[in-house]
């Protein structure tokens, strides 16, 4: 009985985790990016190279983080695909032909930076770091 | 035998060694501007070593142990506008007798979407055709060192891989039902000099030189993106318009008069193929299942006879990441091939394949596959499989095993 219990609040606490990691994103945008709010449709759509422009017209270029606990929540709660699942996806695009390598950085910081600086630029922070000169995205 | 071992043990301490340097991030020398337009570079390559028993495999002498199996492509692309990208690889390979590092157009061409759900592309382009026939050829992109070759054959794959000519292509949103993703495509392929199917009617020993072999083909492929995250079902069909040109020494041909050569050709009544496919990747854990239907139904020897193939092929397979650097994967397949020919009926030859890969994924970038394959049947003098009597004089046994493993770079 003490083993069941213990294995029920490990599992809520891996849970509560999981949950806590999955909300703990934002979504940022250059000032070009006219909308305010985006679907998550959209968000997958422009994340897996299928569009390069969101249903409001503007230009959508995705700049992805290398790794860490934003990108890993980012991949599981929008794209629902692994990080190397994902590297092999865009490897399949790109040598043959059906798109470029999406951007990627090593940091919430080099993110920001990339995404105010670059039009159409649309990239995930975790919802702790500031995003000065950068538009927060709403994701419906 | 001692000697195919060593060379396997060679294979893995060099990637060993290597693998302790300290990686490189390429992405600054790969990436550059051109009049404000962002231009790619990017490559690969890939080295195998093939060890088998009883029969040699794939044209090259796998029972001593071979390392007859590197391949490498290169390619440029930019998107000029949001609309419109160009680019091209170049790719060559050498595969025992075949390929010969070759370099060939693997693809260029140019694309425009008009919108997500419609699209063109002209030029050289990979055809869309089930899972993988468009990057059958780049095996360092999937969990194993050889892709499932009943249905995706090394040696014959110049029949499938691309097309010149053109594709319309979109993406059709269909709201809580998912998605369908259509690709229309036509345009010539032709069999490179050094492609299997050439290839395999000179080492027969039939006393067949095609100097060309391919033709039109058309067809297409739609696919369901369900709803399910990670789930897609599909189906690909094509209809293929080949002949082939060249000669046939008299001696051979039963139906030239003896000695010297004779002008030879042989052209398509009926070829198609059909593919059914589903792929399912929840979280560590990946599927695929697919099922290919090859007809071939040829007038040969210059009219004087007719061959028909008809070879139905299916595989499972799934793949577990275990860890950052480790993924395990195993698949089973099967092809049946029926032949019908003037003088030769209903003759049936097989190929099952069990498999087991251990992939190591040194880096994000370079990657090294063991893989051991249990190969049952060993094909016929007109349909190979892989198994070809010029390499295998001592006659071939319906069993073989085989260890890949094949290391893959690309930046």
């Amino acid at each position: 009985m003490k083993n069941l219990t213990f294995l029920f609040v490990m599992a809520a606490g891996l849970f509560a985790i999981a949950t806590v990691q999955a909300a703990d994103i934002k979504v940022i945008a250059n000032d070009s990016v006219k909308a305010s709010s985006v679907s998550a449709d959209e968000l997958k759509r422009v994340f897996l190279l299928t569009r390069n422009s969101l249903d409001d017209g503007s230009h959508a270029e995705p700049v992805l983080l290398k790794g860490g606990a934003a990108h890993e929540a980012f991949l599981r709660e929008f794209l629902g695909k692994t990080d190397s699942a994902l590297q092999t996806y865009y490897r399949s695009l790109v040598f043959t032909g059906k798109a470029s390598m999406p951007k990627t950085v090593g940091s919430d910081a080099e993110v920001v930076s990339f995404v105010v600086k670059t039009k159409g630029a649309i990239g995930y922070i975790s919802s702790a770091a500031i995003a000065p000169g950068a538009k927060t995205l709403e994701v419906k | 035998m001692h000697s195919g071992i060593a060379k396997t043990f060679l294979l893995l301490a060099g990637v060993c060694a290597v693998s302790a340097l300290p990686a490189q991030d390429l992405s600054q020398y790969t990436t550059f501007t051109v009049d404000g337009k962002t231009v790619q570079i990017h490559g690969f390559a890939s080295q195998g070593f093939m060890y088998s028993g009883n029969n040699n495999y794939l044209s090259a002498n796998t029972t001593d142990g071979s390392f007859q199996m590197t391949d490498a492509g290169v390619n440029i692309s930019s998107q000029i506008t949001d609309k419109f990208r160009v680019g091209a690889q170049v790719y060559m390979f050498d595969v025992g007798k075949l390929g010969d590092y070759h370099p060939e157009i693997d693809w260029a061409y140019g694309s425009y979407k008009f919108s997500d759900w419609f699209g063109i592309r002209a030029g050289k382009v990979k055809t869309t055709f089930g899972l993988f026939t468009d990057t059958q050829d780049m095996t360092f992109l999937s969990t194993f060192a050889m892709l499932p070759q009943a249905i995706y054959p090394i040696d014959r794959r110049d029949e499938s891989l691309a097309h010149t000519g053109g594709d319309i292509f979109g993406t059709i949103p269909l709201k809580q039902a998912g998605s369908l993703s259509y690709t229309g495509f036509a345009g010539d392929s032709w069999d490179t000099h050094n492609g299997g199917f050439i290839y395999s009617l000179l080492a027969s020993g039939s006393g067949i030189n095609l100097t060309k072999f391919g033709g039109l083909e058309a067809g297409g492929d739609l696919r369901w993106n369900v709803p399910l995250n990670g789930m897609v079902v599909g189906a690909s069909y094509m209809r293929q318009y080949f002949s082939g040109n060249g000669t046939c020494e008299g001696g051979a041909c039963p139906f030239f008069n003896a000695g010297g050569n004779g002008p030879y050709w042989e052209s398509a009544r009926n070829d198609y193929n059909t593919q059914f496919y589903g792929e399912y990747v929840h979280g560590r854990f990946r599927f695929d299942a697919e099922h290919r239907r090859t007809v071939r139904d040829h007038t040969i020897f210059s009219g004087a006879n007719m061959n028909a193939f008809d070879i139905r092929a299916f595989y499972v397979a799934g793949a577990y990441r275990l860890s950052k650097h480790f993924e395990l994967g195993s698949y089973y397949s099967r092809g049946i091939a029926h032949m019908d020919s003037s003088d030769i009926p209903d003759n049936v030859t097989h190929i099952l394949d069990k498999v087991v890969c251990l992939r190591y994924d040194i880096t994000t970038a370079w990657n090294v596959k063991v893989e051991g394959h249990f190969m049952n049947g060993v094909g016929s003098k007109f349909l190979p499989w892989g198994f070809y009597p010029s390499v295998n004089p001592q006659g071939l046994v319906d069993q073989t095993p085989l260890l890949v493993v094949r290391t893959g770079w690309y930046f």
